[in-house]
């Protein structure tokens, strides 16, 4: 009998692995229940689907990735070694078909000495159609575990937490330092990424033990520490902010809660990484099969699960720490056939083993190893340049011991060399950390030159990259480790080279002739391992990230089913259509009710500014291009602002309340922006003006009520005469006040009425009841754009695109003769006044319906000399209609153009005109 | 078992009193008139009538019957309504800080942020403006269009909250 | 993530900040033309610290000037702007 097993007894928890039944026992990993079910072929390879097996007992795992849990639960890709056996796990092999020990896939190792390194960018050359073809097999074939397609049931948490010492790893030192420091009145956060404390002395008790482990643990929380295991130090950001990834249940598992994960984002005041090594593979040829198993792996198999991975057993070494291995095995029953060790002289740890009737040689480096899919059936060395060869299912392999400095270099530190150790290990810190223990003190080790086939000898096991694939990037040019990296792929694997990146850059060094320090390092970046994308969205996995925003009426709009609409981050209504109509339908007749009776919509998402002092006005002539400080009270105008150098980018309307009082207003989309550049000028640019700017946005709701009955709707709402246009006037409706002004947007005679949002809803009622009355309807977004492109009214991320001046815009008559305001200067620049801008001009049709976004071109085929930014029809009379951006648009009238969208196969011949299509003259607004 | 209970408390005024001049003289006054000091940055002072509460360095968030203080400020400043666009929540229970630190960056774990502190902070990508106003009570001053969405992202996070240590 | 001392309100997260520009691309109202050009569209861009300002958005709302080593993230000063302020 050959293989791993271990006896029954005590496994209660029932798993299945490809449909199959098993029993683990508590505290499995399923690596260990599955190798204790005497199961060892648990995966196929990324590109030669070569038959792979269990290879560690970490997170370092390569090879033996599963997928766990079923439906929105589904996580592909999990390592079998981070995985604990709960009752009901589901697991499968990946990469594999029909099944894993009958692969069809396998007939890709036939092809290997097609598919070296880099055979995937040699593929672009030549035709096109050939490629398309070879990609469609390639794509099939690629990537290991798929992703899940069903929505996750559960939820993940983000949360934000402070400690003076956050310690990273809970072996002997990490538990020690937490101890000390929690004991000194610090507050402590101690994260394992196990689900267990202790980690070395689990595998290797010395003197501590696991009751020193839990008298520890209960030390460092009665001191006020908080421990936390199955959490993962993901990524060391800026000034010692540490990011823990923490599993509340196990993938595939359903979650107390809902809560499957937590994201911890960690402010410590220090950070200690007591992150312990990772052992390194040794390369021979056909060292990824099953039965090849690092040294402390198959340690841990036999001391933390009892698990015998293996029955007639062959160590190979080229440090101390394998005879460990050795003696561990043979107290629990396994055949030590031979110990190879790499070194010339027999160390005292490999005189011991001699001496307790091991079979030690000297000089002896493995060279392959024979096997079928399931198992291993031969081990091959060298031994002072002569090939041996014993019968073995289960050859322990160390290679040395690579330090986990990722964090101290994710923290902007350096490394020194290591040379006894032949590893990098932690130098100088740039934030407030410090790394203890196995990560800083790795064991000495001598180095070993591979010997097996290159070909077959694998350093990337995931991404099945060989020495020979090294060897031929560098053939083929590629010199620094940042091009073998990419050129090759190993390290870029889930595994993120854990394995594999001491192996490939000792093998770039001995090519350029460099020791390994000087042949350099790639960067390492977070996470650690990997991590769910659920986990990263966090709460907000659910809507995108960014909160919709309601309106103050928003269940009032609901009552009547809007088309809702997503402008920017608001919701508003485009149109509430009647009975069956469409949202052309529905929008064409509210906007003919604002042309012929009257309208009511909803304005309250628009910025607004409540500005007062004695320099409110010489303010306001400051932020605004147009001149403020000249209206009188009770009056109002539309003005519009610039940046600095000279470019428009917001426009609104600014009213003069009381003598020291304005109420400014600017467009939905940059009211942020708004109120960040108001605040700019004010605090920075001139602190000592005596004004106060405030944000009321939300404070009021906004309601327009527009139309030629609009006027007396109004008289009827506020019992008094409404103001006339550009005035405004306090009033109050059904007993609560108002502020009414005189404004449109539509064209047609029209008011803005501004109430306290907590008492918006029954003034919307009273106008809403009002306008029925007076034969009128609501409108949403979609007429209130037919209504302003008729009457030519430029919008704020439309005709002002960050591009136009107020010249370019036909509003620099408007401009503050004085200058003084912001972006002043910035118009003085001669470019912004020479000919070939880009101007604001009217569309009609002549023949087709003008595209929105169509290119204007002269003729099919030549170059756009402007595009249209609106598109609507004559809302009483019919017709295509559209602004636009033209060059020199402003002597271009009456010329003929082609409005073209080749993308959506759609065009139109127009004609340039003026962009006022209704109302040039502005008679609708009097009485 | 988590312990924090959350309430929409309803509207209620809510005004802005910002100094842009003289401030020493204005706190003079104001300390005279009102009987206590303008409350320092990260501090709210007053009574049920009239509280104030600062996040800014020049501006005090007030509540309550604004009226005796246009003549405090004169011409040194200017107060301002913006109870209509604020929600206010109040979260009570013990683990009202515990909740706090849900899709949050700020410490309200620390002891030191305790009954009369003032915070204004983001959290789950909202401004909120926290209060303290007893051990086991704590108020946050939301905008009303947000409002919806954060008080559904509490009621979520509330369940399953790690508790805060010491 | 960085973490910055605004000067009122204490050390708190970069989430609550926002970025505004170097100080060295600050137009001042009165600027003449050229110089405020050539203040809005060059920088020193030095590989070492530089001031900026930040405001911060989401805490007191004030603007400051951070220096900050554009490199390494370090964070040497934070300084409050803008009128005076009660302690």
């Amino acid at each position: 009998m050959t293989g791993p097993s271990r006896n029954a007894a005590g496994a209660t928890l029932r798993f299945t692995f490809d449909g199959k039944t098993y029993f683990a026992r508590p505290g499995d990993t399923l690596a260990a229940a599955l190798l204790a079910n005497g199961v060892a072929l648990v995966g196929r390879s990324f590109k030669y689907h070569r038959p792979r097996g269990i290879m560690t007992a970490g997170i370092e795992e390569p090879n033996a990735l599963v997928t766990v849990g079923e439906g929105g639960r589904r996580e592909p890709n999990t390592r079998a070694t981070d995985l604990f056996v709960y009752d009901g796990l589901v697991a499968r092999s990946q990469n594999r078909w029909p099944n894993l020990s009958f692969d069809l896939g396998a007939v890709f190792s036939l092809a290997a000495p097609m598919l070296p390194a880099g055979f995937y960018y040699k593929t672009f050359f030549g035709s096109a159609k050939r490629w398309m073809f070879y990609e469609y097999f390639i794509r099939k074939a690629a990537g290991l575990g798929n992703a899940p397609t069903e929505a996750d049931p559960d939820r993940f948490s983000h949360r934000a937490a402070f400690c003076d010492v956050l310690v990273v790893g809970a072996g002997p030192a990490g538990l020690q330092a937490a101890l000390e420091h929690a004991e000194a009145g610090k507050r402590v956060i101690l994260a394992e990424q196990d689900a267990v404390l202790g980690a070395s002395l689990i595998r290797d008790p010395q003197e501590l033990d696991s009751a020193w482990v839990e008298a520890t643990a209960t030390r460092i929380r009665a001191a006020g520490g908080r421990i936390l295991t199955r959490t993962t130090a993901s990524g060391y950001w800026e000034h010692d902010l540490v990011t823990l990834t923490e599993r509340l249940a196990e993938p595939g598992a359903k979650p107390a809660h809902g809560l499957a994960q937590r994201l911890w984002h960690v402010r410590a005041g220090q950070v200690i990484l007591a992150t312990g090594s990772i052992e390194r593979p040794i390369a021979f040829a056909h060292n990824d099969r099953p039965g090849v198993m690092l040294s402390q792996a198959a340690r841990t198999y036999v001391r933390r699960f009892g698990v015998l991975p293996g029955k007639r057993v062959v160590v190979a070494t080229n440090n101390d720490d394998a005879y460990l291995t050795a003696a561990a095995l043979r107290d629990a029953g396994a055949d030590i056939v031979a110990i190879l060790d790499a070194r010339p002289d027999l160390s005292a740890a490999a005189t011991a083993a001699q001496a307790a009737g091991h079979p030690v040689l000297t000089n002896a480096v493995p060279l392959s190893v024979d096997g079928a899919r399931h198992c291993l059936t031969k081990v091959t060395a060298k031994v002072d340049g002569q090939t041996q060869s014993w019968p073995a299912d289960l050859i322990a392999v160390s290679g040395g011991f690579t330090p986990v400095v990722h964090l101290h270099m994710q923290a902007g530190g350096t490394l020194d060399w290591n040379e006894a150790a032949q590893a990098f290990v932690p130098k100088a810190a740039r934030q407030n950390v410090t790394t203890i223990g196995g990560a800083a003190n790795p064991q000495p080790v001598h180095p070993v030159v591979p010997v097996g086939n290159p070909k077959k000898s694998f350093i990337d096991f995931q991404n099945d990259v060989s020495l020979a694939d090294v060897d031929l990037a560098w053939a083929e040019g590629y010199r620094s480790v940042e091009h073998l990296k990419r050129y090759t792929t190993l390290g870029m694997a889930t595994d993120q080279g854990k394995l594999s990146n001491m192996a490939a850059l000792g093998r770039l060094a001995e090519k350029q002739g460099v020791s390994i320090p000087e042949a350099g390092l790639t960067t390492f970046r977070p996470p650690y391992t990997p991590v769910s994308m659920g986990l990263i969205a966090g709460a907000s996995g659910k809507n995108a990230g960014a909160h919709m925003r309601r309106i103050a009426l928003h269940d009032v709009h609901t009552q009547k089913n809007p088309i809702w609409q997503p402008l920017g981050y608001w919701f508003r209504p485009r149109a509430y259509p009647q009975g069956q109509e469409t949202l052309a339908q529905a929008a064409l007749r509210e906007a003919r009710a604002v042309r012929t009776g009257v309208g009511m919509t909803d304005v309250s998402t628009l910025a607004k500014f409540e500005v007062s002092g004695p320099d409110a006005a010489a303010f306001l002539d400051i932020i605004c291009a147009t001149t403020v400080s000249k209206l009188a009270v009770g009056r109002g105008r539309y003005t519009f602002m610039l940046r600095e150098d000279g470019i428009v980018f917001d426009d609104g309307t600014v009213w003069r309340l009381a003598e020291d009082r304005f109420l400014l207003t600017s467009s939905t989309g940059g009211a942020d922006r708004m109120a960040t550049h108001i605040s700019y000028v004010r605090q920075y640019l001139c602190p000592q003006l005596r004004v106060s700017a405030v944000t009321v946005q939300e404070h009021y709701a906004g309601i327009a009520i527009a139309g030629p009955k609009a006027k007396a709707a109004m008289d009827a709402l506020i019992g008094a005469d409404a103001p006339r246009h550009m005035s405004t006037l306090p009033a109050t409706i059904a007993g609560i006040p108002v502020l009414v002004l005189a404004a449109s947007y539509s064209g047609e005679r029209a008011f803005e009425v501004y109430v306290e949002a907590s008492h918006a809803a029954p003034v919307w009622a009273a106008c809403e009841a009002e306008v029925t009355a007076q034969g009128g309807c609501l409108y949403g977004l979609e007429a209130m754009e037919f209504l302003r492109i008729e009457k030519g009214h430029v919008v704020v991320g439309g005709e002002v695109d960050g591009r136009m001046t107020p010249a370019d815009l036909a509003l620099d008559k408007m401009l503050n003769k004085a200058g003084g305001y912001i972006g002043a200067t910035g118009l003085s620049r001669p470019a912004l006044s020479e000919p070939g801008r880009r101007q604001f001009v009217g569309l009609e049709a002549i023949e087709g319906t003008i595209p929105e976004g169509a290119m204007l071109v002269s003729a099919e085929g030549q170059s756009p000399q402007g595009h249209v930014s609106a598109a609507a029809f004559r809302i009483m009379d019919g017709g295509s209609i559209a602004l636009a951006q033209l060059t020199d648009g402003f002597s271009r009238y009456g010329e003929e153009l082609i409005a073209s969208s080749p993308t959506r196969g759609q065009k139109a011949r127009v004609r340039v005109v003026h962009p006022h299509f209704y109302d040039a003259a502005g008679e609708r607004y009097r009485d | 078992m988590t312990d924090v209970t959350i309430t929409p408390l309803p509207a209620a005024p809510l005004h802005v009193f910002e100094i842009w001049s003289n401030p020493s003289a204005v706190a003079k006054r104001f300390s005279a008139a009102m009987g206590y000091d303008l409350p320092a940055t990260g501090r709210s002072g007053g009574t049920e009538a009239l509280r104030l509460i600062r996040f800014e360095p020049t501006v005090w968030l007030v509540e309550g019957d604004v009226a005796p203080l246009p003549a405090i400020l004169g011409d040194d400043g200017a107060i301002t309504a913006i109870g209509g666009g604020i929600v206010r929540v109040r979260l009570s229970g013990a683990d009202w800080r515990s909740l706090l630190m849900e899709s949050g960056v700020f410490n309200a774990e620390d002891p030191a942020f305790a009954a009369g502190c003032s915070a204004s902070t983001v959290i789950d990508h909202v401004n909120v403006r926290l209060h303290v106003v007893s051990d086991d009570v704590c108020d946050a001053y939301v905008p009303l269009s947000y409002a919806t969405a954060l008080l559904h992202f509490w009621e979520e996070a509330s369940h399953g909250l790690v508790p805060t240590h010491r | 993530m960085m973490q910055i001392t605004c000067p009122h309100c204490g050390p708190r997260s970069q989430s609550e900040f926002v970025y505004g520009r170097t100080v060295d691309s600050v137009v001042a109202l009165d600027a003449p033309a050229d110089q405020a050009m050539t203040a809005l569209f060059t920088r020193t861009n030095p590989r070492g610290p530089d001031d900026e300002i930040w405001r911060h958005t989401y805490g007191c709302r004030a603007w400051i000037v951070i220096t900050r080593h554009r490199v390494t993230n370090e964070i040497t000063a934070t300084r409050a702007v803008g009128s005076e302020a009660l302690p």
